[in-house]
């Protein structure tokens, strides 16, 4: 697939960025589906190692992921598009509520097409867990390697409340020394 | 508030935490505590401001530069919130280019697919908190259905949904 214009890459954050509620995770997955399943711009393998370094890198996951996705796709120029158009809209919209804070709260309307959009939020995670994982599916050697990578993470954060840059780092060293069968 | 140094405090906060609302005890400790410059009334508000809207959690460090130094200061948390993203250049091409030997490949599918484990359980709360009634879980489960099994764009899901969540305020 051919690349896309800086116009267009930036179109997509500030779109999906913008409008998607419930913090960087749901973001994050918005992103996937627009730019791997939807566009084919980036890769899976890219996407995932956007993923696991922007949690590694400090601060806010997701602006990291953004300029990550941005530099893979456009270089330097890409990557500040990234960050700066998933923020800047939103930071601008934070400031806004910040002024008008106390009226906001309390009015129905802007409260009843916020619990709208987070119900929808809440679906796209599960199609994007989806999407994660069934390009590993193939054959039962590789669904192996699922349920314990996926299966192991899910439980080290749920059951036993660990933080997700161990986990994250115990996966990338088991998966190191544990070959890939070949497909 | 000098705005360099409101730009350095925040910058502080944000490097040293790595998801978004975990430089909160930071910022709480400079600007609330040594130096005075920022209520916690304020510091709520700005919290609860950044949550309402859409885009990254981390965005309350934007409202709190706001109430130390109006926009000025907005645009200094701003910048302190996005610095330290751009770090992950480097790292990704320095990724990118181990990234076709086989045992390195093999780490990053198994970073993917512990991060789909993750994901798991950061939908879970979500779905639950969003699972109010009959017609939340109705556009939860046509969100899905469509997302699935479509190709349409996701902006028009979210648009149709915050449409759908305002008929029960103005059909009462």
């Amino acid at each position: 697939m051919a690349a896309p214009k800086l116009r267009e890459l930036t179109g997509i954050f500030l779109k999906i960025g913008n409008t998607t509620f419930g913090g960087g995770i749901p973001t994050i997955a918005a992103l996937q589906r627009e730019l791997v399943d939807r566009r084919g711009w980036l890769s899976p393998e890219d996407y995932g190692l956007a993923f696991a370094l922007a949690r590694i890198t400090p601060g806010t996951n997701v602006i990291a992921f953004c300029a990550a996705v941005g530099s893979r796709i456009k270089g330097v120029p890409g990557a500040f598009a990234g960050a700066l158009s998933e923020t800047v809209p939103s930071a601008a919209l934070a400031v806004l509520f910040t002024v008008s804070y106390e009226s906001w709260r309390v009015d129905p309307l802007v409260m009843g097409a916020v619990a709208g959009i987070i119900a929808a939020v809440a679906g796209m995670m599960w199609t994007s867990v989806w999407s994660l994982v069934k390009p590993f599916m193939g054959g039962a050697a590789h669904a192996l390697r699922c349920l314990v990578f996926t299966g192991g993470a899910f439980l080290a954060i749920w059951r036993l409340g660990l933080t997700p840059l161990p986990i994250i780092a115990l996966a990338a060293a088991a998966g190191f020394l544990w070959r890939e069968p070949a497909k | 508030m000098n705005l360099v140094i409101l730009y350095l405090l925040l910058l502080k906060a944000v490097t040293t935490s790595f998801s978004g609302m975990s430089s909160l005890p930071v910022v709480r400790q400079d600007l609330v505590e040594t130096h005075r410059v920022l209520t916690d009334r304020e510091l709520s508000t700005a919290i609860a401001a950044g949550r309402i809207g859409p885009g990254p959690n981390g965005l309350y460090v934007v409202s709190v530069g706001y109430f130390v130094a109006g926009w000025p200061g907005a645009v200094a948390g701003l910048l302190a919130l996005i610095t330290p993203a751009f770090l992950i250049i480097p790292l990704m091409k320095w990724g990118a280019r181990y990234a076709g030997v086989p045992r390195i490949r093999a780490a990053i599918h198994a970073v993917i697919l512990a991060s789909a484990g993750l994901l798991i359980s950061a939908s879970i709360p979500l779905t639950r908190d969003a699972a109010a009634g009959p017609l939340t879980i109705g556009i939860i489960a046509a969100s899905f259905t469509v997302l699935m099994f479509t190709k349409v764009e996701s902006w028009w899901v979210m648009i149709g949904a915050a449409i759908v969540g305002l008929a029960p305020v103005l059909f009462r």
